[in-house]
């Protein structure tokens, strides 16, 4: 692995079309003066951008490995990123712009799969502009809309100008009850705080320990069988560590097809580091982060986000790693 | 990696090192000259007895160079194919604005480029373009030793386009998953290409019966073939991996010669040493190795390591000079034999 300074961070922007990502582009782009980017735009996109380098690209989804379906991935990602590595200019970043029906998945995929990809270039975070008026509608109709919330660093709902606060109150719990911890950045023509979608690392380990989501145990009294949704848990008694890699890579193996994202802290018997991990489907990266701060309670937090996770059995396998 | 204690191949010590600073991203012989494409657009030319001739061609990376019977055609990522004479004159064949020039490939006076989903092949009668047309973006292009045949490597497998009566007629081997560079056996009997995962696939073209060569530990990057077998010498274990493609069944069942060991880091880069049974092995740490084609190859270092992945090796054309560029931009152009 190289170290993550010779890493070009990649954002990646996906939203349903009109929903104004053509508009942030164009503003990242033209606020962050003095800086480099490349933008990869797909053959669906507005046109207008207004940057030197941009590469048009087919979304084109691979399967790897005899179509595991976690080794799905964007070939073209990985030969454009592949292409940008040999530039002599180096790039501050890389954007990607994703069609409106996108499945933000094997974007992510592919910065796991892909050696020569995650040796010099890794997922900022995934940015989703969604539109206060029509988002709802679309989240009932469309998988990828949920899904686009689900992998959701940032949510930038947009065009609030034209909904009331009840209604951006009742999108917001929307999107709450998919993703919890997303963050959601209210906005009118895209205009948030750069910083606030770019740089963020939203992908690397450390991020993990700042997740605070509300821990609540979702209740699924009034979803649909194929909704997003995401539920939690806390242990105040530490792990066994063998009895959570067996749970934990089955359940993996066996449902990882639903469970979109899944982050977690974990503490470990006789263990004196934290444990960390976060998952896109069945593909995890983890690592133990170092020994728990002084003062801080030790305790392992889960987050889980996906479909069907009533069906599971999440909250008893979790309890049952509990140790002795 | 400028460590004192490092003992200088003779290489190195009679070889001229040129810091360029854009990755050499390809290389090709034309005339008795290597020309180098870069990441920074240029191109240079490096000929035995003279100084480099640098010309500034694209803007962005060049992506892809080959050799044209009257000069280097090159693709590059400002969506141009271009043709530059030695003597630094720059065509442009062909425009196509944002959309980058993945590959390109000649035959005499025949010249293709892909992009995108399309090949674009300019004979010379013709100012227009043929354009074929593939299910996904192409990851390699190759054209056969008499010019008649063209195999494309894409999602799925490989098409191959014969010549019949002045029309291109395709047919297609399949394999799952993404297929990039392509290439044929000298023979014209085989096709190679390397694969996304870390393996290379194969077809005996006669009844498309196919093989894979896996094991890898890193993504196949390059190939070549050497010796009369010949042998498949191919990139992306700590060795040279030797793939015998003599008899009828070319390596299917048998185990490959594993080739210049010595070095700590995968191979990035392989080529053959033409006439000798030798092969140049590259590695990830910027090591360059000439070793044997046998089961117990003698190793001579050619390059200490840079610290860069080697990214191309070529041999001049009157086999005088070796050439090798890395990822950063370094390049060794030095004389092949003693003096």
């Amino acid at each position: 692995m190289e170290n993550s300074s010779s890493q070009v961070p990649v954002t990646v922007l996906t939203g349903f079309l009109g929903a104004g990502k053509t508009t942030l582009l164009n503003r990242i782009l033209t606020e962050q003066h003095g800086r480099r980017y490349a933008v990869i735009v797909n053959e669906f996109g507005e046109q207008g951008i207004d940057n030197d380098l941009v590469v048009d690209a087919d979304e084109e989804v691979f399967e790897m490995n005899n179509g595991c379906i976690c080794c799905t991935v964007r070939g073209d990602l990985i030969r454009i990123l592949g292409g940008l590595m040999k530039r002599a200019d180096q790039l501050d970043a890389i954007i990607v712009e994703t069609t409106g029906l996108a499945d933000p998945a094997p974007v992510a995929q592919t910065f796991f799969v892909d050696q020569d990809v995650a040796d010099r270039t890794k997922l900022d975070a995934i940015v989703t502009v969604a539109d206060a008026v029509h988002l709802s509608t679309q989240l009932g109709e469309h998988h990828e809309a949920e899904e686009q919330i689900a992998f959701a660093d940032v949510v930038l709902l947009n065009k609030i100008d034209l909904v009331d606060q009840s209604q951006i109150t009742g999108v917001k719990d929307r999107i709450r009850k998919i993703n919890p911890y997303t963050k959601i950045i209210e906005t009118n023509r895209c205009a948030a705080p750069l910083e606030e979608i770019l740089g963020l690392n939203a992908f690397s380990l450390d991020r993990v320990l700042e997740v605070e989501p509300d821990f609540l145990d979702s209740d699924h009294d009034h979803e649909h069988d194929d909704d997003v949704t995401s539920v939690s848990f806390v242990s105040d008694t530490p792990l066994d560590l063998e009895k959570f890699e067996k749970w934990f890579g089955n359940l993996l193996q066996t449902h990882g097809q639903n469970i979109l994202r899944s982050k977690g802290i974990l503490d470990f018997k006789n263990e004196k580091d934290r444990y960390v991990f976060q998952g896109v489907h069945m593909l995890m990266d983890a690592s133990p982060m170092g020994p728990w701060p002084e003062k801080s309670i030790r305790n392992s937090r889960v987050v889980f986000i996906g479909r069907k996770l009533e069906t599971m059995n999440l909250k008893e396998g979790f309890e049952s790693c509990k140790s002795d | 990696m400028n460590n004192e204690s490092v003992i200088k191949s003779r290489f190195e010590e009679n070889g001229k090192v040129f810091e360029t600073g854009a990755p050499v991203t390809g290389a090709v012989s034309i005339e008795n000259a290597v020309a180098v494409g870069f990441g920074d657009g240029s191109i240079r030319f490096f000929w035995p007895d003279n100084d480099p001739l640098e010309v500034q061609a694209h803007s962005g990376a060049i992506l892809s160079i080959a050799s044209s019977n009257d000069g280097v055609i090159t693709g590059g990522q400002d969506g141009r194919f271009l043709k530059i004479s030695t003597n630094a004159e720059v065509e442009e064949i062909y425009n196509f604005g944002t959309r980058w020039v993945d590959n390109v490939a000649a035959y005499e006076s025949m010249v293709l480029c892909s992009s995108g989903k399309n090949v674009y092949i300019w004979s010379d009668e013709n100012d227009k373009p043929k354009i074929l047309e593939h299910q996904s973006t192409i990851g390699g292009i190759a054209i056969d030793q008499n010019g008649r045949r063209i195999a494309v490597s894409c999602y799925g497998g490989v098409t191959l386009w014969r010549l019949e009566k002045n029309k291109w007629k395709s047919s297609k081997f399949a394999w799952k998953g993404s297929h990039g560079k392509v290439g044929f056996s000298p023979d014209g009997k085989y096709l190679v290409t390397t694969m996304q995962e870390n393996e290379l696939h194969a077809w005996r073209i006669r009844d498309k019966a196919s093989f894979a060569m896996s094991g890898y530990p890193s993504k196949v990057k390059s190939f070549t073939w050497a010796g009369d077998n010949p042998y498949l010498v191919t990139a992306g274990a700590k060795e040279a991996i030797c793939w015998p493609f003599d008899g009828k069944e070319g390596p299917k069942g048998r185990k490959p010669l594993c080739i210049a060991s010595g070095g700590q880091q995968n191979a990035t880069f392989v080529e053959s040493l033409p006439g000798e049974k030798a092969v140049f092995a590259g590695f990830r740490n910027g090591m360059v190795l000439l070793s044997e084609l046998s089961e117990h190859p003698n190793d001579v270092l050619i390059q200490n390591p840079t610290g860069s992945e080697v990214s191309n090796i070529s041999i001049s054309p009157d086999r005088s000079h070796i050439l090798v560029g890395d990822s950063k931009g370094q390049i060794l152009w030095s004389p092949l034999w003693e003096q």
